[in-house]
Formats: structure tokens, sequence, C-alpha cells
């Protein structure tokens, strides 16, 4: 009796969650074909009954407004994620390392002050920030924007890398340097293979936050050369108010690169999520 | 030998950690302490040559006027429905991801979805749906008779709130209901044999082995989940742009301090919202720490 309620039950849930995950994007795809007429005749329609591409063509024709602007971003974007992926992964290897492995006066002091600004939020440093970057002439350059970018998200990647590296077994890294390996190479030769998971779930997940973010770009970056892309997709709502269909269009179009990083190394993000929350 | 050894790896750990020191003296510390100077004084750009070290002030003017208290009920009914919507259907979702079945794997990926999506894109994707005109929700709720007119979704403030926390809970429930998919799966296996030889039904199963120990999992979900809900800014601008009707905190900070212009009540603003944030971060860290005992 029970497997066959249980059964039922599975299926309600199992479409009920798949209307609700995948319904928005599927209802945000028919806006993007919906001719700009029917999109505002009083129908009762669900679907357009005279589907159209014009709105992809448009972003994908070279000499298009929108398409230079769209692409603009998409290239600003994977700019900004790039820098602070260089900038990111390097330094949380090092405070990783160095946290999990040496000892010195003051260590524990470091790594929380490292660690509690996880839950300072970004406006609690962003307007000193503007005024720095006002006074040096560092807005729009993305350099300064994607090191700020990886300082918000550094002590996550730090923490998910040191506890991982605490997992591994001390006695695997002697017995190398025992052999006369130096500490640095020790690192590359046993504890890189080692740890490479939690660097890709590292990387990940800095790349989806780079990607995402919004409120420092909107307050950092605001020229045509640097916006990212999230901030140009929010411009279309605005400045091209009349224009549902392109905007979904570009919203779609937008959220290729982080969805198809998230999918294809979801086992990363997983593990990387759980790690990072629950030790 | 052996002292100065230890002494050189000790400099070597510093080392190693002087870039990070760096970047978070520079970027974060720096920055948090200025703020905290601003929020003391009187910095309007509209007036610049009227500046001066004003005390507690601005705090004071930020507490005293109703569009402060506007924004803090906004805030707290965010907080209160994204937790709850957040909590609910994430541990729905850990429970269906833990069946394992075929679909597990299509399921996950559906799963992961939302969460890597750009806020302000899942904002303006539900836009759509909730679009007074041709929205996706007007449309069937007129189908199925449950009102004869569309709705003004963004019209109204509550409608508009929960319309925003929705989404909002939309797009946290992933990582809640994967932290508690990996609560469940930590449970030893013994624990559930030896139950069943005790003659344990299922409820009984549920109520003294799976709920208490996944407990600190849901925590953990329900702690992320309110730092996120008070820190909503994005998902409020793309459904509403930085209307007065459903500011919270956050954006009534962004405007009085980019918009406005007044950056040293803008400080002030920042600092109680950080307030907020480090009682909420606080309980984050505190549920991290936990240890679970099988």
């Amino acid at each position: 009796m029970n497997t066959k309620r249980g059964k039922l039950l599975y299926t309600v849930v199992v479409i009920v969650f798949l209307i609700f995950t995948v319904g928005p994007f599927v209802w945000a795809f028919f806006v993007s074909i919906t001719p700009e007429f029917e999109m505002f005749k009083n129908t009762m329609n669900m679907f357009p009954t005279e589907p159209t591409w014009t709105n992809y063509v448009t972003l994908f024709t070279d000499s298009a407004r929108q398409s230079k602007i769209l692409f603009q971003g998409m290239a600003n974007s994977l700019k900004a994620v790039g820098l602070t992926l260089l900038i990111g992964i390097p330094v949380a290897l090092m405070s990783a390392y160095s946290l999990s492995r040496f000892q010195f006066r003051g260590k524990r002091v470091i790594k929380n002050a490292i660690l509690i600004t996880m839950v300072i939020p970004v406006f609690a440093t962003v307007i000193p920030l503007y005024r720095i970057f006002v006074a040096y002439e560092l807005l729009d350059k993305m350099f300064w924007l994607s090191l700020v970018y990886a300082s918000s998200f550094l002590p996550m990647s730090i923490w998910l890398m040191s506890n991982y590296f605490t997992t591994i077994p001390v006695e695997i890294e002697e017995a190398a340097r025992v052999d006369g390996c130096g500490r640095i190479r020790t690192f590359f030769a046993i504890i890189l293979p080692v740890a490479y998971p939690v660097v890709i779930s590292s990387a990940l997940i800095m790349f989806l936050s780079a990607w995402n973010q919004f409120q420092i770009p909107l307050i950092l970056a605001s020229s045509f050369q640097t916006k990212p892309v999230s901030i140009v997709t929010s411009e279309f709502m605005v400045k091209d108010s009349i224009q549902y269909g392109i905007t979904a269009a570009a919203g779609l179009i937008a959220i290729v690169p982080p969805a198809a990083a998230a999918l294809i190394f979801r086992k990363y993000l997983v593990s990387g999520m759980t790690r990072g929350s629950t030790k | 030998m052996v002292h100065m050894k230890k002494r050189s790896e000790g400099a070597l750990g510093i080392a190693l950690l002087l870039p990070i020191i760096t970047i978070m003296v520079i970027l974060v510390y720096y920055p948090i302490i200025k703020t905290f100077s601003y929020s003391m004084q009187k910095m309007k750009l509209t007036a610049p040559q009227d500046t001066g070290f004003v005390g507690w002030a601005n705090y004071r003017s930020v507490l005293t006027s109703d569009s402060f208290w506007y924004s803090f009920q906004n805030t707290m009914f965010l907080l209160a429905v994204v937790v709850v919507l957040t909590t609910v259907f994430g541990v729905c979702v850990a429970l269906m991801l833990n069946v394992d079945t075929k679909l597990s794997g299509v399921l996950m990926a559906a799963a992961v979805l939302p969460w890597a999506l750009p806020p302000v894109v899942n904002g303006i994707i539900w836009r759509f749906i909730f679009h007074p005109g041709y929205g996706f929700m007007n449309k069937l709720l007129i189908v199925f008779g449950v009102t004869d007119k569309p709705i003004e979704w963004m019209s109204s403030r509550f409608l508009l709130l929960f319309v925003v926390a929705l989404v909002v809970a939309w797009r946290s429930i992933p990582f809640s209901a994967i932290v508690c998919l990996s609560g469940l799966r930590a449970i030893p296996q013994e624990l559930y044999e030896a139950a069943k030889i005790d003659g344990a039904g299922r409820w009984t199963v549920f109520r003294y082995i799976t709920a208490p120990l996944v407990r600190p999992f849901v925590g953990i979900g329900i702690t992320a989940a309110s730092i996120s809900a008070v820190n909503i800014f994005d998902e409020i601008v793309a459904l509403s742009g930085y209307s007065d009707l459903g500011k919270n905190l956050l954006i009534e900070s962004y405007l009085t301090t980019f918009s406005f212009l007044d950056f040293g009540k803008g400080s002030a603003l920042t600092y109680i919202i950080m307030l907020i944030s480090a009682v909420l971060g606080f309980f984050y860290l505190r549920s991290l720490g936990k240890e679970v005992e099988y």
C-alpha cells in the first residue's frame, strides 16, 4: 500500500517541482518569441499564435544597437570573471595552505578576521570604495573592479579550501619532504593533485558569483566598456521598456554561460556547496 | 636548530598570507572603518563645503524618519516570507532528491539551475510571469476563474513584496535543499536498520532519527536564507525599479547615498543594516560550527 501511494506522491512532487523550476525559463522563452503586437493584445492565449525569431535575429546582428550593447556586456562579464579567478584562486590557495598547515602566532585571529567578512553586506564597504575609486581614477577599470569582487568571494574559497586541506593526511607530505621535496614543490606535487575537486568548486562558485554581480558594478563600473551583462539586461528593462520580447531574449542569452558552467560541473558545485556549509 | 627551522616555517606561513591580508585591509577593513567615520559626519555631495563631525545625528535622523521604518517593515516582511517559503520547500525538495530513481540526475540538474541564475535576471524572468497584462499568472487565474480581471501585482505594497519574496525564495531553495540533502545522506544506515530491528514505525523513525539529525542542516539553510533575504536588492530593482512602494533597507540606503548624495546618512543606514546582518551572521557561523553526533 505504502509503495503505491508513495509512488503517486513522488510523481506529483516531481511534476510540481519541474513546473516551478523550469517553467519560468519556458515562459521567458515564449515571451521572447512573441511578436510585439500580440503581447499587448488582450488575449487569453497562453502561447504566441505567430511565433517570431526577430528578437534573436536582432541580438545576433552585428550592426544592431542592442546586439552591440549585449555582447559588450557579455565580454565585460567574461573579462571580470577571468580576472577575478586569476587573482582569487592563487591567493585562496596560498592562504588556505598557510592556514591549514602552518603554526604561528595570531593565526586564529587572522583566520576569523577573514571568515567573518563573509556576512558583511557589500554596501558596508562600497561607499568609501566609491570615493577611493573616484580619487584615484579607478572607476571603470576592470582590474580594480575584479579585485573588489575577489575580496568579497575570497573568504568563502579560503574556507572551502582550508577545510579540504586539513582532511589530507600530513604524513604523505612529510614523506615527500623527507625525500627532499621543498614546501613549494610538495604543494604542487602532493597537495594540488589531491585537492583539485575543491579548487574546481571554488573556481565555479567564484565564476558564478562574479557573473551574477549587480550591486558592486552598479556603483563602480557604469561605463559601456566595463559594465557587466547583469546591468545591461536590467537596462533593457528600463530603457527599452516597451520591448519585453528583446529583454527576455537578452536575459536568456545572459544566463547561458553560468547555467552551462553550473550544469557541466554540478557535481563539484554540489560538493562545494555542501562542504562549504557543513564542513 | 629545530627551533630555527620552526621559526622560518612560521615566517613562510605568514608570507603566504600577505596577499590576502593586504586585500582584506585595503578593500574591506579600511572601508568599513571609513563608512563608520562617514556616518558620524555631515557629508552631502550636494553641499560639498558644509561638512563636519555631527556625532550620532545621522543615526538619529535615520531612526526618526518614516521612510526608514517603512523600509524596515518591508525588510522584515521579506525576511519572514522568504525564510518560511525557503525552509518548507527546501525540505520538500531535499526529501524528493533523496529518493534514488532514474530521474535523480535530471532533478539535481534542475535544482541547481535557479541557484546559478543572476538575481537580476531572475527578477526579470519573474516579471514576465507577474506582469499585470499579459503575465502568465493572470492568464492562469482568469482561465481557472479565480478572478475575472487581471490583478495589478506590482501596484499594491504587500502583493508586490510577496512576489519579491517568492522570487527570492525560488532562488534560495536549491541551496537550502542541497544542504538538507547532505544532512539526510550523512545519517548512517545502521541507525535505520537498528530501529527496524527494534520494530520502530515510520513516524517514530522520522521523529527520533531523521528530524533531530537533519535539524542542524535545516538551521544552516534558514540562516543562509535570512542573510540573503536581508540583502535583497537586484530582484526588487528588476521587479519594481527603485520605486518607493517596494523598497527595503538596502534600496533606501542606495537611494540616500547615490541618488540624494547624502553620504553621511547613507553610511549610517548601511551600518544599521550591517548590524542586522551581523546578528544573523553570528547565528550562521555558529550553526556552521555545530558538530553533529551520530
